[in-house]
């Protein structure tokens, strides 16, 4: 008999069906994975199946553990979770209480089950199962790194032994090594205590290395489902061809123009973050940037990779002129300047397109205001110009000059994204610097945007500075890369051989830690 | 506007709300009787057709009274609001654009302003000036201040983080400008929110500070005037007492329920039946 079973799930908010008719079922043991962009309604199935859905949530359909349905009352639900159902969650700051001990939490969920009558457990053997030592239990979340966050909360998942792991993006929020190291934890605890999986996640490649049987979830519908291997090799659907697509990154790279003389040098930037200490104790100064040293040259496409916290935003914030070196300059076709003191002419030749299209336009200004901003810089242009200018950039990427009325909200990631690099555009900028350009899109779009790249550079003779931890993608962009650890910069090349011969010890962790494409 | 609608504690606090302006400003131009006639003959009627809300110790119309202390209370509350959001959004934005020691001299300014409850300002001024209504505008006026100065800076704070922000910085935008373009049009729901808020605690403090008597002076009358003429007899007539006070506490109620539905309609967090947060 299989562990849990879906039948015809739907989910409606008031007049919205968010998810319609998704039945599978999982046996003892296995490990499922649900493949679905953002919006898809994957969370909301993970969430009906562990019974935390908002109460104005109207569900329909059954959903059955061993042959039982699951109970109404929220009490019962409660201990079925805490008994068989253990959870992972994508943001493992929120999903921890910053005001407890990690011993503490852990003990709490132990406790919690033993009143159940659960088998005891020991905090310091779970802890060694998701392999922290014993002393990180002593500490609060915020001193652990996301990666030790994430394995307090799996550890936390096992306290009371469950039948069923259900964990949501789990690695989502973590850097590539780190994020192998979890996904290779959670197999491996799935294997050794012979528990059912259910992962779910918008990267094929952690489903791929992960799951046997996969689910591909599209606009609240299952679209294919089926054994991974299959899924992946020879996808039915046309979503799920599209998404297998997308995910290799291969859009056939274009000829650019040759590449000139340096563009920009990057001398000996050195960036300390005072840390406040007690009032009689000083600490030592923190340095973000050690001595960073490289130079671009016009017209090539750089790419700055390194596990998070290792410098590169930062070193991004000052060539943009957004932060200020301590130390050290940088030169702009042979104008030097700090930082912050980028002399206001040399600002429209270098622009950034932000990590998060969310974030990075101002609700309450239409997209003509957000993306005229920068053309302040040019002072003197009629009005006329700068319309022209606007439909200009906004048609570069591949969009209407009619949505230049409309409002940040009226468009998705993707669409966003795209408006990002219209408003980086718009001043014909020889330098861009790009922080993760695609990291928080749907795999789907992101394959678009990185080929709209690729087609704007050689179109303007753009010059690009990609600051990332996707190796795919740097792969697929760069014509030279820079490897970036605790500040320093350890090793530079073409991304075939760098990634084919690391020699870093960093390097090589990252290319070991890339996971295999899929099929 | 529908979503405004669908709010039904802010319909009833905004009506409620529009109705006592609505007398007030009525105040203005009629009341069944002029509010300086005294006639002691006349006095301690009780409520009847000709004198809807009865008569005080010097025979006035207690209706055209109370629609009259209405406008006063309202007029003093709102230009007092209209000082606090004049002088301290303006230094809250500040101190969230530039920080560093503008921030400091905002905040430790606000501190020390906070430190003086409004009456200790209302006092110095009726030493300095003499009493009147004007000075509890300016008092309470000046303890708005700290007020929005804070709520601005906090709001600010939470913006400046964002992206579009360092955009703008990109752009070459000063910080006046960043303050100006992207920092007050995303504070200005909790501004409307608090704004009401201070609006309701105005009144409460007008009618304070004429109780005590550092507010409005005869013949001109408030709320919280009536109240203190009252007090005395009010084992005798409790009925003097009680409609000034009821007439405080529903207005005070009507601006807060109108206060709560527009936090609930403005603030997106506290949205229903939007999926997109979770999926």
């Amino acid at each position: 008999m299989s562990l849990l079973d879906v039948s015809g799930l739907s989910i409606r908010f008031g007049n919205t069906e968010v998810v319609s008719d998704v039945s599978f079922s999982l046996q003892r043991g296995e490990r499922f994975g649900i493949i679905g962009e953002s919006g898809s309604g994957k969370t909301l199935t993970t969430l009906a199946i562990a019974g935390l859905l908002p109460d104005d949530a109207v569900v329909g359909g059954t959903i059955t553990l061993d042959g039982e349905p699951l109970p109404r009352a929220e009490r019962a639900m409660a201990r079925l979770r805490g008994e068989r159902i253990g959870m992972v969650f994508q943001e493992p700051m929120t999903a921890l209480n910053p005001l407890m001990r990690v011993n503490d939490q852990i003990e709490e969920a132990i406790r919690l089950n033993i009143a159940h009558g659960a088998p005891q457990t020991k905090v310091g053997n779970l802890l060694e199962e998701v392999g922290l030592e014993r002393r990180h239990g002593e500490r609060f979340p915020h001193q652990l790194s996301g990666g030790q966050r994430q394995r307090v909360m799996t550890a936390m998942a096992l306290a009371s032994r469950p039948d069923l792991l259900i964990a949501d993006e789990p690695t989502s929020a973590l850097d590539l090594i780190t994020q192998r190291k979890v996904l290779d934890l959670i197999a491996d605890i799935c294997a050794r205590r012979q528990m059912t999986l259910l992962f779910i996640s918008h990267d094929l490649k952690a489903v791929a290395a992960l799951c046997t049987r996969v689910a591909v979830m599209h606009d609240g519908r299952l679209v294919e489902t089926g054994d991974a291997m299959s899924v992946f090799s020879a996808p039915k659907q046309p979503y799920t061809q599209r998404l297998v697509a997308a995910s290799r990154f291969d859009f056939p790279p274009l000829e650019h123009a040759p590449l000139g003389g340096n563009l920009l040098e990057v001398d000996g930037i050195v960036r300390d973050y005072r840390q406040s200490g007690g009032l009689f104790q000083r600490h030592k100064p923190l340095r973000a940037v050690d001595a960073a040293r490289f130079a671009i040259a016009s017209g090539e496409c750089l790419a700055l990779v390194g596990p998070s916290g290792c410098g590169k935003t930062t070193l991004a914030k000052i060539i943009v002129g957004l932060d200020r070196a301590t130390a050290g300059e940088v030169r702009l076709e042979g104008r030097t300047y700090h930082g912050s003191d980028l002399p206001k002419d040399l600002r429209r030749d270098i622009s950034l397109v932000f990590q998060d299209p969310f974030g990075s336009f101002n609700p309450r200004l239409n997209v003509a205001d957000s993306l005229g901003e920068p053309l302040r810089l040019e002072p003197g242009l009629t009005a006329e110009t700068v319309r022209q200018r606007l439909v200009e950039s906004v048609e570069a990427v591949g969009l209407d000059a009619g949505m230049l009325e409309r409002y940040p909200h009226e468009f998705s990631g993707g669409q966003r994204q795209r408006l990002a690099i219209a408003r980086a555009l718009v001043t014909r900028p020889k330098l861009v610097v790009l922080d993760e350009p695609v990291s928080a899109l749907d795999m789907s779009v992101r394959g678009e945007v990185l080929a709209l790249l690729a087609r704007l550079q050689a179109d303007f003779g753009l010059t690009y500075l990609i600051i990332s931890h996707d190796l795919d993608m740097v792969h697929a962009m760069a014509d030279r890369v820079l490897v970036m650890e605790a500040g320093r910069i350890v090793e530079e090349g073409k991304p075939d051989q760098l990634f084919a011969r690391p020699q870093h010890r960093l390097t090589r962790d990252l290319v070991a830690a890339r996971l295999p494409q899929v099929a | 506007m529908n979503r405004l609608w669908s709010h039904p504690s802010l319909v009833i606090g905004l009506i409620a709300t529009l109705v006592f302006v609505a007398i007030g400003l009525l105040s203005l131009v009629w009341t069944p009787y002029p509010i300086e006639q005294i006639d002691i003959p006349r006095r301690f009627l009780a409520p009847s057709a000709e004198h809807w809300l009865g008569t005080d110790n010097l025979g006035r119309d207690m209706a055209s009274l109370v629609m009259s202390g209405a406008w006063t209370s309202f007029l003093v509350a709102a230009i007092a609001v209209a000082i606090g959001v004049g002088v301290g959004v303006p230094l809250g934005l500040a101190a969230a654009a530039w920080g560093g020691p503008v921030e400091w001299v905002v905040l430790r300014l606000t501190d020390f302003v906070f430190a003086f409850p409004a009456v200790i300002v209302a006092i110095l001024i009726t030493t300095l000036v003499g009493p009147g209504a004007v000075n509890a505008i300016v008092a309470i006026g000046i303890f708005n201040i700290p007020v929005f100065a804070r709520v601005a800076r906090g709001g600010a704070l939470s913006i400046a983080t964002l992206d579009f922000v360092a955009a703008g910085r990109l752009a070459g935008l000063g910080n006046a400008m960043i303050a100006w373009r992207h920092l007050l049009p995303n504070i200005m729901s909790l501004l409307i929110v608090q704004g009401t808020i201070q609006m309701s605690l105005g009144i409460l403090a007008e009618a304070g500070l004429s109780y005590i008597g550092l507010g409005t002076q005869p013949p001109a009358t408030s709320l919280g005037l009536m109240l203190r003429d009252a007090q005395g007899m009010f084992l005798i007539h409790p009925w003097l007492t009680l409609v000034p006070g009821l007439a405080i506490v529903l207005i005070v109620i009507a601006l807060n329920i109108a206060g709560d539905g527009l936090r609930d309609a403005i603030d997106p967090r506290l949205r229903q039946g939007n999926p997109n947060v979770l999926a």
